[in-house]
């Protein structure tokens, strides 16, 4: 349960993106990466994010969240790309093995421990005609 | 911070105004991976080698740290350990009452230590005086898993009164982590669980790892824990 401290820190990060790029018009989504290694409940984020938010320039922004699957390095063979995961019948889900799927030897992440704002939806509030076409 | 890569209109549904926007705000992961750089760092500079103790609650990680402590002090090894609990300095009187210099530091409400309370940690810390530093986690499978401290090592400890099911119930930290000890095997008898449940899951889950049986109360298996933990 950190979730909490996490989007804390991440809507000051974002309140500090938005004090320097002021954006026109209201901000209906919050898009951010996560990376699949980090344990946190995308109900209990979106959740922090509504409650940490009320009363600031983002409320009522709903958090997009886009799952990022783990990328490893391996100094060993050269390999760089997904990994293989273990999943047992009972498990429920897979998880992944951080050793290089092709020599099995030690392999460094570069991918699945993102936790980052990337994009914003923004609506300027201008109800337009529904798209007719 | 970040730039402003370019605007992207979305084909309106019932909102032909609304667009996306891409922005650089910082990595919250990478953020807390520099404050343990930064830890690293320290402790690198001042010769201390030390390791993120995490575990189950009651699975024997102060007993355990107690055990390896009194191996490395017969080997002329210089230790020292900091306590992270939510509360209270139980497990600091018994480090300071073994003779280890030692720090408590109670996380008030988190449920894990992260890179930036360690860092304060260690601020204040006689780091001059030790050679090993054990940071003893908050009992806790999940949170500590998302929170590098910037040491040299990690172990995680789990013991046989858990249940059998303890790996897989927490995959990510044993899947991240390269040293786990499974304690308290004297007692597997007692509650009917096979340690080798135990270390088969965390190998399909690590092959990389190792896992060593322990039993710190009779100090087996602390030897190779040591060594294991290169020490």
């Amino acid at each position: 349960m950190h979730e909490y401290s996490l989007a804390d820190a991440l809507l000051a990060g974002l309140t500090e993106y938005l004090r320097a790029h002021p954006v026109a018009g209201r901000v209906r989504e919050v898009h951010l990466r996560k990376g699949e290694l980090l344990i946190l409940s995308a109900e209990a984020l979106a959740e922090a994010w509504r409650i940490l938010t009320e009363g600031t320039e983002v409320a009522g922004s709903e958090l997009r969240i886009e799952a990022i699957p783990v990328r490893v390095r391996c100094s060993g063979c050269g390999y760089e790309g997904p990994v293989r995961y273990a999943s047992e019948e009972g498990w429920h889900f897979a998880v992944p093995v951080l050793a290089c799927p092709r020599c099995a030897g030690r392999a460094e992440v570069i991918e699945g421990r993102d936790l980052a704002i990337v994009g914003l939806s923004v609506d300027d509030g201008v109800e337009a005609s529904p798209p007719g076409r | 911070m970040g730039n402003r890569f370019g605007v992207f209109l979305r084909r309106g549904y019932h909102r032909a105004s609304m667009h996306d926007i891409r922005v650089g705000t910082q990595d919250v992961f990478k953020h807390q991976l520099e404050l343990a750089s930064h830890n690293y760092q320290l402790l690198t500079e001042r010769g201390v080698r030390a390791f993120n103790v995490m575990g189950a609650i009651g699975s024997g990680k102060t007993l355990l740290i107690l055990r390896l402590a009194e191996r490395l002090k017969e080997k002329g090894v210089r230790v020292g350990a900091i306590a992270g609990d939510v509360a209270g300095d139980d497990d600091h009187q018994k480090f300071v009452a073994a003779g280890l210099v030692a720090a408590n530091l109670n996380t008030g409400d988190d449920c894990h230590l992260d890179a930036h309370r360690v860092g304060h940690a260690l601020e204040n810390f006689p780091l001059a005086e030790v050679d090993v530093l054990f940071i003893e986690n908050v009992g806790n499978l999940v949170c500590p898993a998302d929170f590098p401290l910037g040491t040299t090592g990690d172990l995680v400890v789990i013991s046989v009164t858990e249940g059998d099911d303890m790996v897989r119930k927490h995959p990510k930290i044993f899947a991240q982590t390269d040293v786990v000890a499974v304690n308290k095997v004297d007692l597997a008898g007692f509650v009917g669980v096979d340690p080798m449940v135990l270390v088969d899951d965390y190998r399909r889950l690590n092959p990389q790892g190792t896992v060593v049986l322990t039993d710190a109360r009779s100090g087996r298996g602390v030897d190779e824990l040591l060594a294991s933990l290169g020490l």
